[in-house]
């Protein structure tokens, strides 16, 4: 990292050419993993990512360079490069920056590069027998463990020095049942922004395992989900994943900003039944998705979404603050210095509501009931998504009746969040990785049990 | 501290630390994009990069680590993080680094003529292909975004026995994302290509082909749920059989995580199935001269004619099965492990015209969008269910679109359902590519 008055020399040549604001972005990271399969360790890695990006606006233009040359003068040398493209003027300017310190939100007890292979070892191999023993149709487990420590440091010409290191944990396991013919697979994939006291406070990895090794001895039993329109009952945790593809990516200013998202202009209209309340949440201690300050240094928030239905906010970065005319929420993230930043989701969830989880069930007559969901994906300029359904079972007049496999479902957001017709008291979220233009970065999703009316459900 | 000095500290270092043998994977790249929207520029980006993957052999176990600053802290790392992380294996399999192939192909992948292309050249150029893609049809108003990019990038692989090989690329490229506005709805069209010659990239009929996309698109309905006849357009089939490309892995295989082990010299396909690996294809973004542990690219036929030949192997699966590597090992990035995969993928195509394979069709669905590949396929089981947009086949022509559908199946029973192969294989930014395939029945899901 470099000092103050680098930073300054660096900020000052970036706007000299023309530029009205400019922006520095250092990280340095550590990360280290590791993976057990066939009840052997086969894989460990570390790794060191280092470098810096310059980024310069005029107006609405904005020019991004990155180098892993962070020397001064290398970081001069991209500043002076990302300049020529914003314009030929000359206009040295002083910059004068104000170091500032981020609140720390998210404490961390034991970093994840110092805790020893020896306990990393420990817990992947315990998570493989507890999937083993669970059932002899386990054939196959992956277990697997992520640390990273990165630390950042952020300045720009409106004065803002700042850094912060961000703290992550994560373990990963893939069970795999299996009768000679087929195979099938559950995983379960919990984390956060917290040190090796995830697993003394938070997750069980051998209950974990157990878990994922449940879903794949029950999809292996399983019958093709059958497809059609019908009503769909999706599960708290994972379920969350449906909120972020069919309407979060929607408010994303990435979107909105540039007019290709079925939001625009909708604020204060009703988007979504009455019942539904969502959130995006930055602010959550040690949770996988929240931050002390985003990527442009700005402080992270609690965002309320939608409130009864009503759609009370975008999400927003620095840039498209600027295309909207609208304040910053702390939302712009990246992957990476690789990346230039832009508003992307935190932890986002719908909010718990008032329906009784049985009567959910009881009242849905003929319906699937989605208990684990996969991932899914969007196309925010039309609306349409797809998620796919891990763990499915067909409801016959209010009842579980048997486990389906293979279930997609596919629709419009704008049309799902109107159909929600129950939300559940039991919030609670889970853990992914979400893509998008800014590279990948953890979120939460989360939900209660919800039902929606209808849904097209994808089967065979 | 220069590259070269980096790596000689970095070998005499591991030799007085005790590693049997050891390898440098150096990797330095420069990419440009340019985005635009209504003529302004909305994204302009530049990087340079670079980084350094070193894996050493310490007791028969290798370790990893990389970098990407080449300092005297970075050398301690390295060392350090190569012992601790060999120490934690516990996989049996025995490791090598590789002395050399004898012969190298030769690989003609880099064209000055993209570096002469200048920046305001680029943008230009982006400012031409969005106006063309506004300009064809009234209901094509706006682009979701439209993108020039270009890039070139280096690889070194160096090793303490003697191995060091290289290679050097370059491309230019698009992408046009549009819109196309009807009655109360929006569709969606896009165009994507990769160029190592500049002259291939033909801006207008990329544009066309975007916009044509998206206006096709408008009025669509969900087709009635059931089993179909099934033409997956070459791009979609290539995704999906990139999706699955696992399979091939021997290394997966080994692990019991694919439904191919044991499965050589067998038919796993339809007669009307072939596929190859060809890393020598210079049109693919795939072409390299060497894999990654530096043995000599070569073509494999993977499949020929339905009978599933060999599995994909790299040194160590290779050994574990007694055969010979088929110079599969994969290496994405040079901080990854050494794994395995194909380089550049492909269907063969046949003779068959895309309008012969509608007619073979008669009635059926043609598929030209998927979604949802890395959430609803799963390679293990061979499982796939997508949301999927396209048009209806009628009396052997296409009729209307559909969309909000689902196309669901199993890979393993799609390769055996391959009823024929049009002519038309196109590599656009994929290094797997496919040309249409005719599936005898897939379940769709509709209304």
């Amino acid at each position: 990292m470099i000092s103050k008055a680098a930073a300054e020399r660096v900020l000052a040549e970036a706007v000299r050419s023309g530029g009205d604001f400019a922006e520095l972005f250092m990280e340095d990271t550590r990360s280290n993993s590791l993976s057990l399969v066939d009840g052997a360790i086969d894989s460990a890695n570390t790794g060191r990512r280092h470098g810096a990006g310059i980024r310069i606006y005029n107006g609405l233009e904005s020019v991004y360079v990155h180098t892993n040359d962070t020397s001064e003068a290398g970081l001069i040398r991209a500043a002076k490069q990302a300049a020529s493209a914003i314009g030929n003027k000359d206009v040295p300017r002083d910059i004068t920056l104000t170091g500032s310190i981020a609140r720390n939100i998210h404490a961390v007890e034991r970093l994840p590069m110092d805790v020893s292979g020896a306990e990393k070892a420990r817990l992947v191999h315990a998570a493989y027998q507890a999937a083993k023993d669970y059932n002899s149709a386990i054939k196959q487990v992956r277990a697997q463990l992520m640390g990273k420590e990165t630390d950042v440091l952020i300045a720009n010409t409106e004065g803002l020095f700042t850094g912060d290191r961000r703290v992550y944990t994560r373990f990963f396991v893939v069970a795999m049942a299996s009768n000679g013919q087929e195979n099938q697979t559950g995983s379960q994939g919990p984390g956060g922004m917290i040190g090796y006291e995830l697993f003394r406070d938070k997750v069980d990895v051998e209950a974990c395992a157990r878990h994922a090794a449940e879903t794949a001895v029950t999809m292996l039993g399983a019958d093709n989900c059958p497809g059609g329109i019908m009503p769909v009952i999706i599960d708290n945790g994972f379920g969350g994943v449906i909120f972020h593809e069919a309407c979060g990516h929607s408010l994303e200013a990435t979107q909105v900003a540039l007019d290709n998202s079925e939001f625009c202009g909708k604020l204060g209209q009703q988007i979504a039944s009455p019942i539904v309340t969502a959130i995006d949440d930055g602010t959550i201690a040690n949770e996988w998705g929240s931050l002390n300050i985003d990527d442009e240094g700005t402080p992270t928030t609690r965002l309320v979404l939608i409130e009864n239905g009503i759609l009370k906010n975008y999400m927003i970065d620095r840039l498209n603050g600027r295309r909207m005319k609208m304040p910053m929420t702390g939302s712009a993230r990246r992957q990476d210095y690789t990346f230039a930043p832009t508003s992307r989701m935190r932890n986002t969830f719908i909010a718990a509501g008032a329906d009784d989880e049985a009567e959910i069930i009881a009242t849905a007559g003929d319906a699937l009931y989605a208990k684990q969901m996969g991932g899914g994906s969007v196309n925010p300029a039309t609306g349409e998504f797809n998620f796919a359904v891990m763990e499915g079972y067909l409801i016959k007049g209010g009842k579980i009746d048997r486990p389906v496999r293979g279930a997609t479902l596919v629709g419009k957001g704008s049309e799902i969040l109107k159909k929600i017709d129950r939300v559940g008291r039991n919030m609670q979220m889970a853990q992914g990785m979400c893509g998008s233009k800014s590279g990948s970065v953890p979120t939460n999703v989360g939900q209660p049990m919800i039902r929606v009316t209808d849904i097209t459900v994808g089967g065979r | 501290m220069d590259v070269n000095e980096f790596i000689k500290k970095l070998f005499e270092r591991a030799k007085a630390a005790g590693f049997e043998a050891c390898e440098a994977d150096y990797a330095d790249n420069e990419e440009f994009s340019v985005g635009v929207k209504n003529g302004e520029i909305v994204d302009y980006n530049v990087s340079a990069g670079m980084g350094l993957g070193f894996r050493a052999l310490s007791n028969g176990k290798m370790g990893y680590a990389s970098t990407q600053v080449l300092d005297e802290d970075a050398l301690d790392l390295l060392i350090a993080g190569a012992a601790e992380n060999a120490a934690l294996i516990e996989n049996e399999d025995e490791e090598f680094i590789f002395a050399g192939s004898e012969r190298y192909p030769e690989m003609d992948v880099y064209n000055d003529a993209i570096d002469q292309i200048t920046a305001a050249e680029k943008i230009n150029m982006a400012r031409r292909l969005e106006k063309a893609c506004v300009s064809i049809d009234p209901r094509v108003t706006q682009c979701e975004e439209v993108e020039i990019m270009s890039g070139s990038g280096a690889r070194r692989l160096v090793n303490s026995r003697g191995l060091d090989v290289s290679y050097r690329e370059n491309y230019i490229g698009l992408y046009a994302g549009v819109l196309a506005q009807g009655e109360g709805e929006v569709t969606s069209g896009s165009a994507i290509r990769l160029a190592r010659d500049p002259k291939e990239l033909d801006i207008e009929a990329e544009a066309a082909k975007a916009v044509k996309e998206a206006v096709d698109g408008l009025k669509a309905d969900k087709a009635v749920s059931g089993e179909y006849k099934v033409i997956l357009r070459g791009d979609v089939a290539g995704s999906i059989l990139r999706t699955f490309a696992s399979v091939f892995s021997a290394d997966a295989a080994q692990k019991g995580m694919s439904l191919l082990k044991g499965r050589e010299g067998e038919m796993i396909g339809s007669e009307a199935l072939t596929i190859v690996d060809d890393p020598l294809n210079p049109a693919s973004p795939g072409a390299t001269p060497f894999d990654g542990e530096g043995v000599a690219a070569r073509r494999l036929e993977i499949v020929s004619a339905g009978k599933l030949n060999t599995l994909l192997h790299n040194l160590k699966t290779a050994k574990k099965q007694g055969v010979q590597t088929t110079g599969s090992a994969s290496k994405p990035s040079y901080a990854s492990p050494v794994g395995v995969s194909a380089h550049s993928m492909h269907i063969v195509p046949s003779d068959i015209s895309p309008e012969k394979l509608l007619e073979m069709a008669g009635d059926g669905v043609l598929i030209t969008y998927v979604q949802g590949l890395h959430s609803g396929a799963n390679q293990i089981s061979g499982d796939f269910s997508l949301g999927a947009r396209g048009f209806l086949i009628e009396g052997g022509k296409i009729t209307r679109p559909v969309s909000q559908i689902t196309v669901a199946g199993n890979f393993f029973e799609l390769m055996k359902n391959v009823t024929a192969v049009a002519n038309n294989l196109e590599f656009t930014f994929s290094s797997v590519a496919s040309p249409d395939l005719l599936i005898g029945k897939l379940a769709v899901a509709g209304k």
